[in-house]
């Protein structure tokens, strides 16, 4: 994992790094796919300088569900930039999942 | 190892019998006769620090190492490196096991914060589950502990439990024997109303504090379709990781032998049937304070040095060196047999660690030392702070155990004042095999110690109280007095002797003069028996002749009858 150094994200600050997602989904369940979507368009908006995604099934990569110490489902790993946040549930939640992502909220959305 | 045939159980039938799945738990199969149920959840609830993890990875170790059945350890309550240097020091090595496929470790911790953003399940447990037990082909699992999971994902335990059932039936559609951890709510075996899922097998354990030294138990809360014991057992972490004392169920076959050891005390060895008593049994020493116990221990130990044999010596009231000056006093050379390397201390204070420790402690030693005789000197300091049943089923289990190694053991115990002496406060008297009982005795302003053998399994032994004295020339037993006043010791002892002696002389003198006496008496009788005899003698000879005399008239007066006859009668010679 590349790590840019002297990098201090904070609040309301736009992060300096692209972002970067690992999504942990079970198969191809209508309630994984609608995560998905939601975490897509979700990210299109906000994030308009682009990031990455990446979906893990967890029945295609049992290993790595181990390695990552994964139970729930669906799972989201903001790997960078730093800190690592961890991300439960199918994103309704949109202000939280903003939040955590390392955006501001708006409180009119 | 304990199988479920080794324990004797009239009411079962073999036929009947559940399969079982040894835990290899020191105790524990004889408890459950055999194990945990085969193929089902095993819930195993206690307190925080109640060994419950241990006891789960106890299970699966046991299995892959001796069963040939793999297992996985799904565990949320620490990383896995930490578990894994936490079980090192039990011998127990992870890294090997999981090289060698018989382990699979899947350990986190669940400290970490997750943002939760919508509705999720928890198919990935089960995801982790299968895929672990589908890459060593496991036999055994367990889950650590239903607790941290819950307290992960606090605000759907619906969820949670919905999530476990699942993963339940499908440990059992595989047929796959789970220990289950989970911490014991207040009114219900555990929490989170899990407990009416895992009912086929309920181990409760336990972590009181009793008087601040900490004693750990076990209890077996059910088995559905198996008989078990229903008690309370006390068991300790000792080297090997879960120990449970089942003193009820202690198996009783140790080999005996037949050889005398010599207890280092002439007077002693003449009370137990001349010959000491035997390599391997134990031995009690109980007595009130200032009786000599420590003594007769360090003469044990002194006596099996002198043969070339390896001692320890646990002492919880002095040191080392405490003990070494004081029985030079009375001659013993302990400082001399621990320098020619045949005599080890190990002291400590009773309060320093709990019962269960102290046990764990003495046992590596015996293993380190590997002696023929051990002395504990006083076992009675050990309950300090622990309740008797504790103390008496712990060391139930360490006679058991040196017994079972052929170890002579020699234990002390003091009787507090005013209790009855013939009674050990630890209920350990019945399991010894010698018990020897120091006393003191008051007399004449004097107060002298005394032993007797209470009891001697196996061996004919002395009756008698003899008092046992200590001098710098070393310690010996000499028989007290008995007389018509009772038992004297001590310089009422020596002066009852000297007047027995003085006795003796005139006894002596006069028993000449009876005989005397007597000789005189059986003179005089010899002579009337004599005079007798003579008076007999006549009147023997004047009877016979008398009897001549009359049958020579009888014949007379016939001759003169027939003549009579002949002349009266034609035919006389007819008639009778």
């Amino acid at each position: 994992m590349s790590v840019s150094a002297g990098v201090q994200p904070g609040e309301g600050e736009p992060a300096p790094v692209r972002l970067q997602l690992a999504l942990f989904i079970s198969g191809a369940s209508p309630a994984s796919s609608r995560a998905v979507r939601r975490l897509r368009d979700l990210c299109d908006r906000h994030f308009p300088d682009g990031y990455d995604l990446e979906i893990v099934d967890i029945y295609q990569q049992p290993e790595v569900v181990v390695s990552r110490g994964v139970l729930a489902v669906p799972t989201l790993f903001k790997e960078l930039p730093l800190p690592v946040r961890v991300l439960i549930g199918d994103f309704t939640d949109e202000s939280r999942v903003l939040a955590a992502l390392g955006l501001p909220t708006s409180t009119d959305s | 190892m304990v199988t479920s045939n080794d324990v004797h159980d009239p009411g079962d039938r073999s036929g009947l019998e559940l399969p079982k799945s040894p835990t290899g738990i020191t105790g524990f199969d004889e408890v459950s006769k055999g194990g945990l149920p085969t193929g089902r959840p095993t819930l195993v609830s206690g307190p925080p620090g109640a060994g419950k993890s241990l006891f789960a990875l106890q299970f699966l170790v046991y299995g892959a190492t001796r069963c040939a059945e793999p297992g996985v350890f799904l565990s949320f309550e620490g990383s896995r490196d930490k578990l894994a240097s936490d079980v090192r020091g039990l011998g127990i090595d992870l890294d090997a096991l999981e090289q060698e496929g018989r382990l699979l470790v899947d350990a986190q911790s669940m400290a970490r914060e997750a943002v939760a953003t919508g509705e999720f399940n928890l198919e990935a447990l089960m995801v982790r589950m299968a895929f672990a037990v589908d890459k060593i082909g496991a036999k055994r699992v367990a889950i650590d502990s239903l607790e941290s999971l819950f307290a992960a994902f606090s605000s759907r335990p619906a969820l949670v439990r919905s999530e476990l059932l699942r993963l339940f039936s499908w440990l059992e559609d595989r047929g796959l024997t789970a220990v289950i951890t989970g911490e014991r709510a207040e009114d219900t075996l555990i929490r989170h109303g899990m407990e009416e899922f895992l009912s086929d097998c309920v181990v409760l354990l336990d972590h009181r504090v009793v008087e601040e030294v900490a004693t750990r138990r076990l209890r077996i809360l059910k088995y559905r379709g198996s008989t078990h014991g229903r008690n309370e057992y006390p068991f300790l972490i000792g080297p090997d990781g879960l120990e449970v004392l089942p003193i009820t169920s202690l198996g009783l076959y140790q080999r005996v032998n037949s050889e005398r050891l010599s207890t280092g005390i002439t007077g002693l060895d003449e009370m137990l049937g001349g010959l000491g008593v035997f390599r391997g049994s134990s031995v009690l020493v109980s007595g009130t304070s200032g009786t000599g116990k420590t003594t007769i221990g360090a003469s044990f130990a002194s006596a099996a040095c002198q043969r070339g044999e390896r001692v320890l010596f646990f002492s919880f009231e002095e040191s080392q060196w405490e003990i070494m000056r004081n029985m030079a006093s009375v001659s013993l050379d302990l400082a001399g047999w621990v320098d020619r390397g045949l005599l080890y201390f190990h002291c400590e204070r009773p309060t320093t660690q709990g019962l269960e420790d102290h046990l764990a402690t003495m046992r590596r030693l015996v293993e380190q030392v590997a002696p023929t005789l051990v002395v504990i000197d006083p076992v009675s300091s050990l309950s300090r702070g622990t309740s008797r049943g504790d103390v008496s089923a712990m060391l139930t289990r360490q006679i058991y155990y040196l017994k079972s190694a052929g170890i002579t053991a020699v234990m002390t115990s003091l009787t507090e004042g005013g209790n009855d002496l013939e009674h050990t406060e630890l209920s350990i008297s019945s399991l010894v095999d010698t018990w020897l009982l120091a006393i003191t005795m008051q007399t004449s302003g004097e107060r002298n110690r005394g032993l007797y053998v209470l009891k001697s399994r196996g061996m004919a032994h002395s009756n008698q109280i003899r008092e046992f004295l200590l001098s710098s020339e070393g310690v010996s037993l000499v028989p007290v007095y008995m007389g018509p006043d009772g038992v004297l010791t001590g310089s009422a002892r020596a002066a009852a002797e000297a007047a027995e002696a003085d006795l003796g002389l005139g006894a002596e003198q006069e028993s000449s003069q009876l005989s005397e006496a007597m000789e005189l008496r059986r003179k005089a009788v010899q002579t009337r028996v004599a005079s007798m005899w003579a008076d007999f003698e006549a009147e023997e000879a004047l009877t016979a002749r008398q009897i001549t005399s009359s049958k020579k008239r009888e014949q007379v007066l016939r001759a003169a009858r027939l003549e009579q006859g002949r002349q009266r009668s034609v035919k006389p010679e007819d008639r009778p």
